[in-house]
């Protein structure tokens, strides 16, 4: 059997560990989410026509850029296609963890990014995929009518929603102070014990996976394969196989050597010695005196 | 208005001009980091230390050094100057990637993969780059700078460039000026150490002569190694992918000339333009400080605690090893991927003891190993501090 029980399992798990970890999740339109909404805005945000207009924030909670351009806004579930936002719009792509606002002011003439419905009149807002059937995100505004107060997610794309201490459209929802992952990492572990005995057991995991996987395909490497053929035969025909001898690398270099000197003594002696060899020309017609020139003039 | 006389004309613009030079701009720090560049440059050329790193290092720090009047477009923390253009990729972690790609198609990993073992050592001599992350933090270093310090216990400067250009832009010209000092400085700090933990009977160890590699695996090896260690470290990628890839253009055998290219011309430019405007980021206002000399400290440091951890690793490792399949200790300190240096340095030593016992070739497995290793060190560091 080409693989042992042992080598077997490890070349499973390995398999197996590398199939798990390749599932990944897409990233796309699907991370889009609604991340706050003003309703009732009489002296908050303004927008591109100077107009205290209701706005509402969508966040892009994905690592690459998403383009909203092509999906539906609503505020009617029956009817999810009601807006469609502009292909081909450069302003419509939202940058990894970014933010887009549009307004939600039944001016759509205004620009792409005025919607034709209203927030005021509206009881809910929704964002539908391109094909106008799979629902991105929606949210009810039942509670949102505070006048110049955001309702939104109190953290970006985080799950709970409620009326925010400031207004922040296109900009984080947290406004409290921001604390660095490096900040977070210092906190729980002060002293760096924790950090070295994780770090540490990544970098053995790591090597040690590279060291395991080499160690078995060396094993593989050094199977000699007509070998087992030959016991097969052997066994076959009851004849025992021969012992395997190995030479270190000394012993061979060594034998190599030998060879090579052997080999250029061989013609030391011989410098001196004069040979005489017949020398012989195969017949060709091309050069053949037979059809020579002088034989047409005779 | 009155016409002012030629004279006077001349006085004044040559009075502003020498408002100008550096000399009326010059201040103690100047002189004193002008005279660090100069002391690099002569243990390059003198000692041939490094050259290739510490003579572009110590001109940089001569050019960074020259005082000038602040406006002009001409230091390299100036936007919009030639030297600015330049140390971009050094901000934007360009080059040291670019360094990797040339040292994938210059090493051969044929010692690692004849004895996967020896891969160990490399993961073990990484204790240095923790030991230092966690003095930093005592001594009042920020994570971020603790992590960026700690690197340097790696001993690779394209990784410590790397990934304190990450966590630290403000104390890069510190970092990789005291990480390749201390790779300078391998074949003096590691010798003691190696005595010290080291008994004589060990030291005399002989090790099994690593078997052949067939093309085969040697080409196998950086797609294998690619994928084992990046699906875990996938912060590493910059670093290991551009490794392993100029790796298998070398091993492939069929890109001779993308891999002449890699491990020739392109790596020799990036090591100008790294050695260089790291060298002249090292300006006085800002390399001068306190923080400095804390750093210097703690490299000196974390290449002790580097080799040691290496060292002793394979004293450990011996006492599961049957006798004929032990490894010399004296390999230990080259798990630090200093490359080549401290694989010299344990061939030097083992040499001391018995002068038959080659060590070189057994070292080269945990110094290569040491590169891959401080690589996946800085992308763990980078997931948990950037």
């Amino acid at each position: 059997m080409l693989f042992k029980g042992k080598l077997k399992v490890q070349l499973l798990l390995c398999g197996a560990l590398l199939c798990l970890t390749t599932i990944v999740k897409a990233q796309s339109t699907m991370d889009l989410r609604i991340n706050e909404i003003l309703v009732v805005n009489q002296s908050n945000y303004i927008d591109d026509f100077g107009q205290h207009s209701p706005w509402i924030e969508f966040f892009n909670s994905a690592y690459n850029t998403v383009d909203m351009g092509g999906l539906y806004l609503t505020n009617d579930l029956d009817n999810p296609t009601m807006y469609q936002i502009a292909k081909g719009n450069p302003t419509t792509k939202i940058a990894p963890q970014n933010y887009l606002v549009f307004w939600g002011d039944n001016q759509s003439t205004r620009g792409i990014r005025h919607l034709n419905f209203d927030l005021r009149t509206s009881k809910l807002v929704a964002l539908f995929d391109a094909n106008g059937r799979t629902l991105i995100d929606v949210v009810t505004l039942d509670q949102a009518h505070r006048t110049d107060t955001t309702f939104g997610r109190l953290n970006d794309g985080g799950a709970t929603w409620g009326f925010l201490d400031k207004s922040t459209p296109g900009a984080n929802n947290n406004t409290k102070t921001v604390i660095t992952s490096a900040e977070k990492f210092g906190m729980v572990d002060p002293t760096g014990i924790g950090m070295a005995v994780i770090a540490m057991s990544v970098v053995f995991s790591a090597l040690a996976l590279l060291y395991g996987f080499f160690k078995n395909v060396a094993k593989l490497y050094t199977i000699d394969y007509s070998r087992l053929f030959a016991r097969k035969k052997a066994s076959a025909t009851e004849k025992p196989a021969d012992s395997p001898v190995e030479h270190t690398g000394e012993v061979n270099a060594a034998i190599a050597m030998a060879l090579h000197l052997y080999r250029n003594q061989l013609h030391d002696n011989e410098n001196t010695v004069l040979t005489i060899r017949k020398v012989s020309r195969t017949y060709s017609p091309w050069s053949s005196k037979i059809y020579g020139v002088l034989n047409n003039s005779r | 208005m009155e016409h002012q006389s030629f004279l006077g004309f001349i006085t004044d613009h040559l009075g502003q001009f020498l408002g100008y030079t550096a000399f009326a701009n010059m201040t103690v720090g100047h002189l004193i980091m002008i005279a660090i560049g100069l002391i690099f440059i002569y243990l390059a050329i003198a000692k041939e230390y490094e050259p290739m790193l510490l003579v572009p290092i110590g001109f940089g720090i001569l050019v960074g050094n020259i005082a000038f009047f602040p406006g002009l477009k001409v230091g390299i923390y100036e936007s919009g100057s030639v030297l600015n253009y330049l140390y971009f990729g050094v901000l934007q972690g360009v080059y040291p990637p670019l360094i990797f790609l040339g040292i994938g198609a210059m090493t051969d990993f044929s010692a690692l993969i004849s004895n996967p073992k020896l891969i160990l050592i490399g993961a073990a001599a990484q204790l240095g780059i923790f030991g230092a992350y966690a003095l930093a933090l005592a001594l009042g270093f920020s994570p971020s700078e603790a992590g960026a310090i700690g690197i340097i216990g790696g001993a690779d400067g394209p990784t410590a460039i790397f990934l304190s250009s990450k966590l630290a832009p403000d104390l890069m010209g510190a970092i990789a000026i005291s990480a390749y000092s201390y790779m300078a400085l391998v074949p003096v700090i590691q010798p003691p150490i190696m005595r010290l933990l080291t008994s004589k009977k060990e030291r005399l160890i002989r090790m099994k002569p690593p078997r052949a590699v067939s093309k085969r695996e040697k080409a196998i090896f950086p797609i294998a190694g690619l994928l084992l260690t990046c699906f875990i470290v996938p912060t590493g990628l910059p670093l290991l992918g551009m490794l392993f890839f100029g790796n298998l253009l070398k091993e492939s055998g069929v890109t001779k000339r993308l891999a002449d290219t890699a491990k020739g011309p392109l790596i020799d430019i990036v090591t100008i333009l790294i050695g260089l405007t790291v060298g002249a980021s090292t300006q006085a206002t800002t390399f001068l400080t306190a923080k400095s000399v804390g750093i210097f400290a703690l490299g000196a440091a974390s290449f002790v605690v580097a080799t040691t951890g290496g060292v002793l690793f394979v004293k450990f490792l011996n006492l599961f090893l049957k006798e004929g399949n032990k490894i010399n200790p004296l390999i230990g300190n080259a798990g630090v991927s200093a490359v080549p240096d401290s694989a010299r340095v344990s061939q030097v030593v083992g040499l001391e003891y018995d002068k038959t016992n080659h060590l070189l070739m057994h070292a080269m497995g945990p110094n290569v190993a040491g590169v891959i290793g401080s690589a996946v060190a800085a992308g763990i560091l980078l997931s948990f501090l950037f």
